[in-house]
């Protein structure tokens, strides 16, 4: 019985396993140029000198950092907006279709213009970065506070418990799921959108090195550097996922 | 009256932003190559509309998406479909499946660029393979999820397996696909749009924008910009009342 769960199991592999066999095959057999068709074991050998000269460290740790800072901005003053809109009934009737408006305009339409507003520095890469991740955190906040029931409201009116309490037993509970499912889907698509911006403007990062090794033909690396792109990017919303099952536990949903 | 008010007041806003783009326009000359005057941007409209630039550029996106669009949404259906019908081909496709997704679509370009040229078909390649996740998420979604007190009328009344997709299946399923092609049309859009960034070759918004910012000319890259994100904002509404009104027969709760 658990030989047999374990061959099935195994069976999700297949798929991968093949296609990393056939591909070698292929490779192997030269019907194409070699260095247009690179062999499994070559992108890999390039992956372990690349990440043993620290060059792929150094591109990761630029493109992380950028990240970090540029979804860290959007996304707390996504969250502050956020907020704001769901409370002040002047915020939203003010702010609220500017910010519906510009919510339609997909970031990377906007990296030409901001290429020409800020320059190709870093400047540029963090703002677009952190306008990508403004956005979903802005309308899940908003949405997310608005969502909390009247009848919460008014069992909070019948305790007469203090505005503090209110926040942190009744509010904050109640809000942060569908927010932090905003920052998971609002920090995935940043990584999506910086990577995109290195690709075209850039002097170092995961981007810039793909870019860099597509003009100098060097298929290994850009292969490398596209797996890594789509580790980290899986790495990033299962970590979320993970916090949100956590956190989320006590819910009966 | 006291509602037109209302209303306008939500207009202020962007009313001071363009006001505030005019004024630092007539500051100095780098303001004015940065932030180009509104009558520029006007004067740019007209002609672009009137020597057909506009049209052109705008059309070539647009049958790209629709290209693009229509493959992905007939594979998708077709993978989607059989992964969740037949529990084999789930377990042989869908690890593949999930891991190429990990990888940003936009980081895809440089690799299919190498190998196929930055031509049409590497655009129509990537265009289409953006719209081939969601909808293969979506019908794989739409057609594991349906009720089981459907399939057991649907085993009361001994329908042939063909009855059974065509009377059971395919109109549980529907909803679910629908909010695929949704999703899959604005990510084909914008991936349509990026792809022109990157493979600047033929006619696209794209890749007006990447002339205009090589010949720094801010008001073609607004003009631009305001046509993308207007497109996109149209085609998700035409698609969403089409959606409405195609699906009208099902009963909402």
């Amino acid at each position: 019985m658990r030989i047999h769960r374990l061959l099935s199991s195994l069976t999700w592999l297949i798929s991968p396993v093949a296609l990393l066999l056939l591909w070698a095959a292929v490779a192997e057999a030269g019907i194409f140029p070699r260095n247009l068709l690179v062999p499994p074991v070559q992108v890999w050998q390039t992956f372990g000198q690349l990440s043993a000269s620290g060059e792929l460290l150094e591109h990761l740790l630029n493109s992380l950092s950028r990240l970090g800072l540029g979804f860290g901005i959007g996304s707390l003053c996504g969250l502050l907006f956020g907020v704001l809109m769901a409370l002040s009934k002047n915020v939203e009737i003010y702010c609220a279709p500017l910010f519906h408006t510009l919510r339609q305009i997909p970031s990377i339409a906007l990296i030409p213009m901001f290429v020409l507003l800020f320059g190709i520095d870093e400047t540029f890469k963090i703002i677009i970065v952190a306008k990508t991740a403004f956005f979903p955190v802005a309308l899940a906040a908003s949405e997310g506070v608005k969502a909390i029931p009247r009848s919460y409201f008014e069992v909070a009116d019948v305790y007469r418990l203090r505005w503090p309490t209110f926040v942190r037993e009744i509010a904050l509970p109640a809000a942060t799921p569908p927010i932090i499912t905003g920052f998971r889907i609002s920090l995935t698509r940043a990584w999506v959108v910086l990577v995109a911006t290195e690709l075209l403007a850039a002097d170092s990062g995961l981007g810039q090195m793909i870019e860099m090794s597509r003009q100098m033909l060097r298929i290994d690396v850009v292969m490398v550097g596209i797996v890594v792109t789509g580790v980290i990017g899986f790495a990033l919303d299962f970590s979320f996922r993970q916090l949100e099952q956590r956190l989320f536990r006590w819910q009966t949903r | 009256m006291p509602g037109l008010i209302a209303k306008s007041r939500g207009l202020l806003l962007p009313l001071l932003l363009i006001g505030a783009w005019e004024y630092l326009s007539r500051q100095d000359a780098a303001g004015a190559y940065a932030f180009v005057p509104l009558s520029t941007i006007g004067a740019a409209l007209i002609e672009m509309l009137a020597n057909g630039e506009l049209l052109v550029n705008l059309l070539a996106s647009l049958v790209r998406t629709s290209t693009g669009l229509a493959l992905g949404i007939f594979f998708g259906v077709l993978l989607g479909a059989s992964m969740a019908l037949s529990n084999t081909a789930n377990r042989l496709i869908g690890p593949l499946f999930h891991s190429v997704r990990q990888v940003p679509m936009l980081g895809w370009i440089p690799l299919i660029a190498m190998w196929f040229g930055n031509g049409e078909f590497s655009k129509v390649l990537i265009v289409s393979l953006a719209a081939f996740y969601p909808m293969v998420l979506n019908t794989y979604q739409g057609f594991s999820h349906v009720e089981v007190r459907y399939r057991e009328v649907g085993q009361v009344l001994v329908l042939t397996p063909w009855q059974r997709l065509r009377h059971v299946l395919l109109p549980a399923a529907l909803p679910s696909m629908a909010t695929g092609v949704l999703h899959a049309l604005a990510f084909a859009w914008v991936t349509a749009v990026g792809s022109e960034l990157f493979l600047s070759s033929g006619a696209g918004l794209g890749n007006l924008m990447m002339n205009a910012e090589a010949g720094s000319r801010m008001e073609v890259i607004v003009l631009s910009v305001l046509c993308i994100g207007l497109c996109g904002y149209l085609m998700t509404l035409l698609f969403t009342l089409l959606s409405r009104h195609l699906l009208r027969w099902r009963n909402i709760r």
